[in-house]
């Protein structure tokens, strides 16, 4: 209670000399009404209430009080305190939040406490400008993202809310952009002040440039610019070159050439991936060598583009996870993609999945499997590759050592498969993941696949639904995976144990004396 | 639809993984507490009951994590079998799609094969109509290729019909497809939100469970910890109570003999009270009486102490004095000190001045004897000269006498010579005396013998034997028998230790037992000055018992007299006969003592007991000590003189020379010396007599030619009467 009032006084005096220089006539007032402060003060220490600061403090605090009101409410109003004026440090704090966009840079000359204060205050609306690259605060930035979104998972982000916030007001942007109709300048601005932050960029859709827009679908941004500028009969997308150029840290691109939510507005156009999107996709994407995962799906990226794509990234140093999943890729594209994971790339996980590979595919991909040693994920599930391909991909498992999880589900296979796929359960030893769902294998397949599964004990999932293989093959082999699971429990745990023992150490007394007094107790 | 599934698909996944990490989190944290309640040194005894109860718990654990795991397993199967019934689907409407695809190239093949068919036939036709040229025909002709025309038309929009039909009956499947699509979205979300519910109720119930059964297990743990607390407490009470009543008992009965003992105490007190205050009583009339006494003494005392007085008087006087006196002799004292210590200095002076001498002197008679040595030996050689001089000398004398005397013998006496003993003559240079001959065998030597051939072969054998090789074994062996002599010796070797020194000692401890004590005897005998076989003899005796060496003394005695050495080993070996009779009648009087050792002790019955050895030692010495003295002399002497030569011989020697002739002899040659000198003198004349008249032959020549002299001058001439003339004259009367 001793510190408080002194600290007052002095703000409370600075605050006098700020505020009532114009007032002058009030000056001869205040040194009257310090006497009698004075006098006042001990007729209320003389009444016990110590708590009530200095009277005179309060007055200089509140210039618009009067003295003779003062006085009258200090005796009368028991209810009175000081603690209701606010300090002058929340004066100057909540001017600061008030004209933080004018003048920001202050913030950085705040001590930590204020500095936490004004974060707390300042609006989420701030343009981005004046906020981007001065606030680290993430306690802001969650606010920033709650405010504009209703969903946010933050994990997905890293955990950090300013990274998420950036990415997804980037990606929103990208997705509401109309080719040659929205205003570039917007988007340069935000990508200016976003590109340190941005790892990740998801664009779940990329909307045509409006021709004509008769039956565009029913965005807003579509819809307001209704422009004749689709006079080219290729409708080329967003180009990704500038952006992903101005993007130094990005190493997560996702893309979907396509328009979401189209429901019955459905037309072919809005899904038209051009030999100049791919052309302008692929170089911007192998001119960008920190780039870790790559996806592409949805966007009908047929057997051509994929070469067109393949081509240029072929080599790429960063690449890890490229994922093409949902398109039109044939088996001259798989055969391109064959290429690329054969010592072209360090792919580690590729994803095929729903496309319209066939056997040659399959075996231009079987072909390459048996020569990499960095692909440890496969999905190829909803192709066609039948038997032949099929037979080749599990060839390619005898001879390869990196592969870890491989899906072939819904591939119209059938129980040759299953034969050799039973080898290569027995021999293979890194494989831990089959998927192997919605192939005719029938109950013969499933006996040789159990067979197989007996001598095994890495493969912890094998996904047998709807293969007809029969009940008691697939519950022997249930059995099995379970058993391969327990052991890899234990061993992830016997791993735990081992890098962590002195945790024990700390926990061990802990324990005891938790348990110890209650022994001593009963 | 797939797409989004697949998405749903990884969500859950994420989910159980979270999951999963949390449970073994927790369970990590459940084994370490369980560990540490494992390891709690406070109840040792119950880690029996815990482990049980730890299975247990554990077995929940597992029990519920299995079953979770089976949930989610079920319940990720469960959403994901949508996923896979629409992938089922989607291969199927691909096949059936390739399939009406084929269908429908096929169809559309079909139709452009009949539609150019057609197209050629109304072609062929216009080729006809053309040729045509009846109007009426023409126009039938081309109303029949309208027909034609629109029949394919018809045809074609037919199939156009159809596949638009078709066309619509897909957008009525995309429809249903987009519709079903979103009825599976929201199935999958409506499962999965179920899945999440279930899941989390079941980790809630398998939570709750794991905690009742580890609830249970404190329980049963605590109930168990308060039992035994119990039980203590009780068995503790128990002592307690126990403790207490031993106690209160003890109490009693030392309260008891507490009592006892201050009565008898107080009664003691009382009687001890009555004694001493009599005893005060009888003090008291001692007291008075002592005080009479005391007054008495005191006054004698004074009077003592007056008389003392005085004389410490008298004595301070005296010791003035003798202070004074001490003072002077002090001064004496000090004076003589000084005097002492110049005397020292002069003795030390003339000490070292005497020793200088003695060494200087013992020098001088180094060189002495130095120069003794080569003048003996020059002597003897000089003395060896003279003799070979000499005796070349008498053997030419002996010779030219020899030759002589056969002259004489054969010449002038026609008697046959026979030559004298000449033996001697062969003899060159001084005579040898062989001191081997002489002196006895060495001690040593004999010691050898004896050590060497005791331990094999019996005595007597050995005796005789050695009697039979070697003359000289047997002169000891006669004398005394050998066994007498090893056990001797052996005594001797035993007892007398201390002559032989520290050193050879230990020199000699790696050697044998024979070897050692061969050794040892060596050196006793060095100290003891035995160095002959006779000095062992003599030692021998003294071992023999007192009787004994009494007569031996007497025998002594006569060796003492005795010079020549056959006569002392004439007496010596009666002696020793002496005393092996004696031994033999004592060994065959029967020793009662011994009767099983009587062999082998036979000879060694008779030496003295070795406490005795010393003695006889000391006497032995004692006795032996002059003549080993005079023997040291000697032998210094000896060495003086390089080699003692006998001179007794020698005369004996020459006087060989002298008796070649014998009396008759020289009574013949005195004869015949006689004889010849008659001749010699008859010669003498005659030949004086022929000096004469050669003579006067030489003085007729002389006078004959001073004649000639004076005739034949010149003088003659001139005279008148020429001398010639008057010698002529002369001459001529007397002829």
């Amino acid at each position: 209670m001793a510190e408080p009032p002194l600290t007052d006084l002095k703000d409370g005096n600075s605050d006098a000399t700020e505020t009532k220089t114009s007032k002058s006539p009030e000056i001869s007032k205040t040194g009257s009404r310090n006497g009698s402060a004075r006098s006042q003060k001990s007729h209320g220490s003389k009444k016990g209430r110590d708590f009530i600061p200095s009277p005179a403090v309060s007055a200089k605090d509140n210039p618009a009080a009067d003295w003779r009101n003062m006085r009258r409410i200090i005796a009368e109003d028991p209810e009175w305190s000081l603690a209701t004026v606010p300090l002058l440090v929340e004066l100057c704090i909540k001017h600061i939040v008030d004209n933080f966009e004018n003048n920001s840079k202050i913030l950085n000359d705040l001590l930590q406490k204020h500095q936490n204060k004004v974060l707390e205050k300042i609006s989420s609306d701030l343009p981005l400008k004046v906020t981007a690259n001065l606030v680290d605060d993430e306690g802001f930035w969650k606010r920033c993202c709650n405010a504009r979104w209703e969903i946010c998972d933050v994990l997905d982000f890293g955990g950090n809310w300013k990274r998420m916030f950036f990415e997804k007001n980037l990606q929103e942007i990208i997705e509401h952009f109309v080719p040659e109709t929205t205003d570039p300048i917007h988007l340069n601005e935000t990508l200016a002040l976003s590109a340190n932050y941005v790892k990740r960029l998801e664009i779940r859709q990329l909307l045509p440039p409006v021709r004509e827009a008769p039956k565009g679908p029913d965005f807003d941004d579509a819809s307001d610019a209704g422009s004749d500028t689709g006079d080219e009969p290729e409708c080329d997308h967003f180009n990704f070159t500038p952006v992903l150029s101005l993007l130094p840290n990005l190493e997560h691109l996702s893309l979907t050439y396509g328009v979401r939510d189209c429901g019955m507005n459905f037309e072919w156009q809005l899904f038209q991936f051009t030999a100049r999107d791919c052309l302008q996709l692929a170089q911007s994407v192998a001119a960008h060598k920190h780039l870790q995962v790559f996806k592409l799906h949805r966007s009908k990226v047929d057997d051509d583009k994929v070469r067109v794509l393949i081509s240029h990234i072929l080599d790429h140093p960063g690449l890890i996870e490229l994922d093409l999943s949902h398109n039109v890729i044939g088996d001259r594209g798989a055969r391109a993609i064959g290429k690329f994971i054969n010592n072209h790339s360090r792919l580690v996980r590729l994803n095929l999945c729903d496309n319209q590979i066939r056997g040659a595919g399959a075996q231009a991909i079987a072909h390459a499997l048996t020569k990499n040693t960095t692909v440890e994920h496969l999905n190829l599930r909803l192709n066609r590759l039948g038997d032949d391909g099929g037979q080749a991909i599990c060839r390619s498992m005898l001879k390869n050592s990196t592969l870890r999880e491989i899906n072939l589900g819904s591939n119209d296979m059938a129980e040759p498969t299953a034969a050799i796929l039973s080898q290569v359960v027995m021999q293979n030893s890194t494989i831990l993941s089959v998927d192997l769902s919605c192939n005719r294998l029938g109950p013969d397949g499933g006996k040789q696949l159990q067979e197989g599964m007996e001598e095994n004990t890495t493969i912890t999932t094998m996904d047998l639904r709807l293969t007809e293989c029969g009940q008691e093959s697939e519950y022997c082999i249930n059995q099995i995976l379970h058993r391969n699971q327990e052991a890899e429990r234990e061993a992830k745990i016997k791993k735990i144990e081992a890098e962590a023992p002195p945790q024990k150490k700390i926990a061990e007394p802990q324990a005891a004396h938790r348990y110890k007094p209650r022994i001593t107790h009963a | 639809m797939s797409s989004s599934g697949e998405e749903e698909e990884v969500g859950p996944s994420v989910d159980s993984n979270d999951k999963e990490e949390r449970i073994a989190a927790r369970r990590l944290r459940i084994n370490k507490r369980i560990e540490a309640l494992k390891r709690d040194p406070n109840d040792p005894g119950d880690s029996k009951e815990i482990k049980e109860e730890l299975s247990k718990s554990r077995k929940q654990i597992e029990e519920s994590r299995l079953r979770l795991t089976k949930l989610r397993k079920d319940g990720f199967e469960l959403v994901s079998n949508i996923r896979v019934a629409g992938d089922a689907r989607e291969s199927i409407r691909r096949g059936d799609e390739e399939e009406s695809k084929r269908l429908r190239r096929e169809r559309l093949e079909q139709e452009a094969k009949s539609g150019a068919e057609r197209f050629e036939e109304i072609t062929k036709k216009w080729e006809s109509a053309l040729q045509k040229e009846v109007p009426q025909s023409l126009h039938e002709m081309l109303m029949q290729q309208k027909t034609s025309c629109d029949s394919m038309i018809d045809e074609k929009n037919k199939l156009i019909n159809d596949f638009q039909l078709d066309l619509k009956n897909k957008d009525d499947l995309y429809v249903k497809d987009l519709k079903k699509m979103a009825e599976d979205v929201d199935l999958m979300i409506e499962r999965m939100n179920e899945q999440i519910k279930n899941l989390k109720k079941a980790q809630r119930e398998e939570l709750e469970q794991d905690e009742r059964a580890f609830v249970a297990e404190r329980n049963e743990l605590l109930e168990q910890q308060k039992k035994k607390w119990d039980e203590r407490m009780t068995y503790r009470r128990d002592k307690e109570i126990e403790y207490m009543k031993n106690r209160e008992k003890r109490v009693e009965e030392y309260e008891q003999m507490l009592q006892h003992l201050r009565v008898q105490d107080a009664e003691e007190y009382n009687m001890v009270k009555i004694r001493l205050e009599t005893d005060v009583q009888i003090l008291e009339q001692q007291l008075q009486q002592m005080r009479a006494t005391y007054q008495l003494n005191q006054e004698k005392l004074e009077y003592n102490f007056q008389v003392l007085k005085k004389r410490d008087e008298e004595n301070a006087i005296t010791k003035a004095q003798q202070k004074r006196k001490i003072t002077r002799m002090q001064d004496v004292l000090n004076g003589l000190r000084i005097k002492l210590t110049k005397q020292e200095k002069q003795y030390r002076d003339e000490n070292s001045q005497l020793t200088e001498d003695y060494k200087r002197i013992a020098e001088q008679f180094r060189d002495l004897q130095k120069k003794s040595k080569h003048f003996m030996a020059t002597d003897a050689k000089k003395f060896a000269d003279v003799w070979c001089m000499n005796e070349e000398e008498c053997k030419e004398i002996l010779n030219s006498i020899l030759q002589c005397d056969t002259v004489v013998h054969e010449q002038q006496l026609g008697l046959q010579w026979e030559s004298p003993d000449l033996g001697f003559v062969e003899n060159v240079g001084p005579l040898r005396i062989h001191e081997e001959t002489k002196s006895g065998v060495s001690a040593t030597q004999v010691l050898h013998e004896v050590m060497s051939q005791a331990g094999s072969q019996a005595i007597e054998e050995v005796g005789e034997e050695g009697g039979n090789d070697d003359k000289q074994r047997t002169n000891i062996f006669t004398k005394i028998s050998a066994h007498t002599v090893k056990s001797v010796l052996e005594l001797l070797c035993d007892e007398s230790g201390f002559l032989v020194e520290k050193k050879l000692e230990k020199l000699l401890q790696p050697l044998e037992k024979d070897e050692q004590s061969l050794m040892k005897l060596d050196a006793i005998f060095t100290a003891l000055g035995v160095e002959t076989e006779e000095d062992i003899h003599k030692l021998t005796t003294y071992f023999m018992h007192l009787i004994e060496r009494m007569e031996r003394a007497a025998e002594e005695n006569k060796k003492d007299e005795g010079t020549e050495k056959d006569e002392l080993e004439k007496t010596s070996t009666e002696g020793v006969e002496d005393v092996d009779a004696e031994i033999q009648e004592l060994t065959g009087g029967g020793v009662d003592d011994e009767p099983p050792r009587e062999k082998t002790t036979k000879d060694s019955v008779h030496l003295i007991h070795p406490n005795e050895v010393l003695k006889a030692l000391r006497a032995f010495v004692d006795d032996h000590k002059k003549p080993t003295k005079e023997k040291g002399h000697k032998s210094q002497f000896r060495i003086a003189t390089l080699e003692y030569r006998d001179p007794s011989e020698d005369s004996e020697y020459w006087a060989k020379y002298t008796n070649t002739h014998s009396g008759v002899k020289e009574r013949v040659w005195d004869g015949l010396v006689e004889g010849l000198e008659k001749y010699s003198e008859c010669l003498q004349s005659r030949s004086n007599l022929i000096n004469e008249t050669d003579a006067l032959r030489q003085q007729n020549a002389e006078l004959r030619m001073l004649l000639h002299q004076y005739v034949n001058s010149k003088v003659n001439t001139e005279l008148e009467i020429p001398p010639t003339r008057v010698l002529q004259l002369e001459m001529n009367p007397q002829y």
